[in-house]
């Protein structure tokens, strides 16, 4: 038995030698040291969205003043098991550090329930009310405020309707699993049945059923919407062939998606929102109470379009739009 | 070190995470077949504890989900006895369905929270505190589970449920009806899991689709975690020690999370610590074997 | 108490494999019947008792046990009516369970008592009384996992197992064949005395046909799935095992070049 715990020991000790080497931005962690602030960074899981909002918070509060020299920062990430949020974010909490950024539904909530003291700064959690953080994102009544990715389904609308008139049918896909997706499908399922288009949904579990499931709904229908998905986010290189093959424009929700061969959105830059939530836990940590901290969106959406995607199902896109918009896709 | 607030919520979410193990220790130990239901009955439990918790019945709702995860125990039974069909697929398969089925329970919502107030938790904290209240409901949950199961497994019944998954040959030709005992036997394990979902649910105010991926692995290695403790203290793993292993273990488990946490792993490495934890844990019976073989030698050369 | 009519099993129909197993059997037990089988091998003495006791089911022909017809009866409630020993001496019991729970499997599952905690005292003394008059020293071992006991031992608590309450038929399929000389002779001697202090109507396959002739009232000889000798009584006990060989050549025209059979005659 001793040698079992011995063995153990060191199976352990070289898999911290192993870690430690590796993180850059990892920090033993020891209690206060000198007076430094201590933030906890927790997300559900690695993901091209959740890590650049983390990626752009920490640099936006390097460069608000407050970085490394000023504040510990113990970054985690549960690993896509929810059993681990719950850890990480006790282990916050026995640390006692200043403020917990919790990027995620899912990671918000078990922040929340394992404190009521410590601020909470959300981000990417589309619907904050919904998810019971707050009860009234004007005046948070608990410890959570924090930032929104919800995204003006209104104006992909009305780019649709500029931009490729012809489109009487939208299609609309969102993974069963990401609740931000499906909430944002459903807000624009009803925009865009206000706006008079017929409209039709499809949803997914996982991504290997992507590229049959864009197939069939490309069949019926005259254009496709996908909002903030991560799961679809990933393989948009599939979906977007679909929509090449097929010649449909495939409106997206966030930039990254265009990039990668979508069509055109009005949608969400995830650094800028990672941004913003670094204003806000700075002035949080600069005394501001909580309650006085409304739940912010992001106040400007940029309008993205892919060049080579238009010219290969054949839309043109008016001067008027192009001038205003970020061209993609050389 | 980790902290002491650290250390306390690792007993606590150990205790709520133990019922899922003495699930296991049902279908795993007891009845000898690997039952990957666990991951979707997990969730089941959560989503039916809060659906019924939204709906005005909290605790209601916690025996609810308990029925719902014999159920789904009971179709897990059903393809492997009548349908013939392997328990690791009967298992997928009943796993796979429930992600659906547990879709449709939380209306369609990926995520479906509830408030403090709505949280048998903190319904308890009014009695003793809020902050006794995750120790003492968790475990009173796990301490009542522990004395269920064991009283179980000593009725008539749970005596031939013991010896279907001893030997089943021997159940077959006596007039036990192997089927029977089976099914009885996947429908507790899986309402075990998910009575640990559904408080989870109300731990952590809230319910989400994928709550259960992983389940299974973490509950089997939590399993023999426990026995190997237990079998420094005890000559033979009785039932009691059996279902106390799965308690103990759920709770050193959780203790390990937090520790390798404070080690500070680079934050993507967890997932491979868990999985040397859980290999270790696996190999351990093999390991100590070849340590005995190899003292042998050493004594035949001498 | 056993009845059997024109039984007939043939396995692999219309396949290259195809063997007919049991070949319109008729046979007649009475209650308190001992009867031994012998035959060589592949002569269906398995495979009659698997049909009796409804491992699987025949193509043709009927069997009544006590009046009742349980032809197509499934295996697990004949259970409750007939006991059933097989050659391997761990396929009786669990080994993980004491042998204070296995006699409680059995004995509580006979007795229909469904509810109620563990193994009452009145129970525990019970077993004790009737473990002791094995006279293997297993009335102290109450408490131990089956698993750590020898095969005569197993096998033994096995027959306790199956008699506690007394089964209409008992079937013993060469329960001890696997075990050593010495042993075996102690678990027929104890067979022989449980099964006749109940009067159990039982039916004993074995390879040694000197024990077919000395225990039990009747024997039966098997060949091609049928019935080719049966003998009780006087002619019994006159039979000597070279006799009975003959009879075998006779019957069935063929030399009974069975090695285990001619290797255990003493």
């Amino acid at each position: 038995m001793k040698k079992f715990m011995s063995v153990m020991m060191a199976g352990m000790m070289m898999a911290t030698m192993a870690g430690c080497s590796n993180g850059t931005e990892q920090k033993s962690g020891s209690a206060d040291s000198a007076g430094k602030l201590q933030i906890g960074v927790v997300q559900i899981m690695e993901h091209t969205s959740l890590d650049t909002i983390r990626e752009s918070f920490l640099a936006e509060m390097e460069s608000l003043g407050y970085g490394e020299d000023k504040v510990e920062f113990d970054i985690q990430n549960a690993q896509g098991e929810q059993t681990n949020l719950s850890s990480i974010c006790k282990k916050f909490v026995g640390d006692n550090v200043d403020m917990i950024v919790a990027i995620a539904t899912p990671t918000a909530q078990a922040a929340a329930a394992s404190t009521s003291d410590i601020p909470i700064v959300f981000s990417a959690v589309t619907d904050p009310v919904e998810a019971k953080l707050v009860a009234d994102p004007e005046h948070p009544d608990k410890n959570l405020t924090g930032t929104s990715d919800a995204i003006p389904v209104d104006e992909v609308m009305q780019l649709c309707q500029k931009l490729t008139p012809d489109v009487k049918k939208i299609g609309f896909m969102y993974t069963t699993s990401e609740i931000n997706s499906q909430v944002t499908a459903e807000k624009a399922i009803q925009e865009a049945e206000k706006m008079g288009y017929e409209t039709q949904l499809m949803t997914i579990s996982e991504v290997s059923e992507l590229q049959q499931a864009a197939q069939s709904l490309a069949q019926n229908v005259d254009a496709i919407y996908v909002p903030i998905d991560n799961t679809i986010a990933q393989a948009m290189k599939v979906l977007a062939q679909v929509g090449l093959d097929y010649k449909i424009p495939i409106y997206t929700g966030a930039d990254s998606m265009v990039q990668d061969g979508g069509f055109a959105t009005v949608g969400i830059e995830y650094d800028k929102l990672g941004q913003q939530t670094a204003k806000m836990a700075k002035s949080i940590l600069e005394g501001t109470p909580v309650s006085e901290v409304p739940v912010e969106t992001l106040d400007e959406f940029g309008t993205f379009i892919n060049k080579s995607t238009a010219e290969a199902i054949g839309v043109e896109i008016p001067a008027e739009i192009a001038d205003n918009a970020t061209l993609m896709g050389e | 070190m980790m902290s002491m607030f650290s250390f306390l919520s690792s007993i606590e979410l150990g205790l709520i995470y133990s019922l899922m193990v003495l699930g296991l220790f049902l279908s795993y130990r007891i009845l000898n077949i690997p039952d990957l239901t666990v991951d979707g009955s997990f969730t089941l439990g959560a989503a039916v504890a809060v659906s019924c918790t939204l709906a005005g019945h909290p605790v209601l709702g916690i025996l609810a989900a308990g029925a719902a995860g014999a159920m789904a125990g009971l179709v897990t039974a059903f393809l492997q006895t009548k349908m013939k069909i392997q328990p690791i697929l009967a298992g997928i398969i009943t796993m796979t369905a429930l992600y659906s089925i547990n879709l449709m329970v939380m209306d369609n919502k990926a995520n479906l929270p509830i408030t403090q107030d709505e949280s048998i938790y903190y319904a308890f904290g009014q009695l003793v505190g809020k902050n006794l209240q995750g120790m003492l409901l968790s475990g009173l949950a796990a301490a009542l589970l522990v004395i269920i199961v064991v009283l179980f497994l000593s009725t008539p019944l749970g005596l031939s449920v013991r010896a279907t998954g001893d030997n089943e040959d021997m159940v077959r030709s006596s007039s036990i009806n192997a089927n029977f005992t089976k099914s009885v036997g996947l429908a507790a394990a899986n309402a075990c899991v998910s009575l640990s979902g559904a408080l989870i649910a109300h731990y952590n105010c809230y319910a989400e689709v994928r709550m259960g991926i992983g389940m299974v692995v973490i509950g089997l290695a939590s399993l023999i975690i426990g026995e190997i403790v237990v079998e420094i203290f005890v000559k033979r793993l009785t039932i009691l020690a059996g279902a106390i292993a799965a308690v103990v273990g759920s709770v050193i488990y959780r203790l390990i999370i937090a520790q390798a946490l404070e080690l500070n792993f680079s934050a993507s490495s967890l997932k491979l610590i868990t999985a040397l934890i859980v290999a270790l844990a696996m190999s351990y019976p093999a390991i100590k074997e070849s340590r005995k073989m190899a003292k042998i030698r050493k004594a035949g050369r001498a | 108490m056993l009845e059997i009519k024109n039984l007939t099993k043939t396995f692999y129909p219309g396949t290259v494999n195809e063997k007919l197993a049991m070949d319109h059997l008729n046979l007649q037990v009475n209650p308190g019947d001992f009867v031994t089988i012998i035959g060589s091998n592949g002569a269906g003495k398995s495979t009659l008792f698997n049909l009796i006791a409804g491992s699987f089911f025949p193509d043709e022909g009927r069997i009544r046990l006590d009046g009742t017809d349980i032809t197509f009866l499934p295996e697990y409630q004949r259970a409750r009516m007939i006991g059933r020993i097989f050659q391997d001496p761990m396929k009786g019991t669990a080994p993980s369970m004491t042998v204070e729970e296995n006699m409680a499997l059995s004995y509580l599952r006979s007795k229909q008592r469904h509810f109620g905690f563990g193994i009452s005292k009145k129970e525990r003394s019970f077993f004790q009384e009737q473990l002791a008059r094995l006279d293997l020293g297993l009335e102290d071992r109450l408490d131990s996992p089956i698993g750590l006991l020898s095969g005569g031992q197993r096998q033994a608590i096995t027959l306790l197992m199956c008699t506690m309450v007394t089964p209409k038929l008992l079937l013993l399929d060469e329960h001890t064949a696997a075990l050593d000389p010495a042993t075996a002779e102690k678990v027929l001697e104890i067979t022989k005395q449980v099964v006749g202090d109940n009067k159990i109507t039982t039916m004993m396959i074995t390879h040694n046909i000197s024990s077919a002739l000395k225990v039990g009232n009747r024997t039966i000889m098997m060949s091609g799935g049928r019935v080719i000798l049966d003998i009780s009584g006087e002619e019994r006990s006159r039979m000597t095992v070279p006799q009975l060989m003959e009879r075998f050549k006779k019957e069935s025209r063929q030399e009974l070049n069975n090695d285990r059979m001619l290797l255990s005659e003493n």
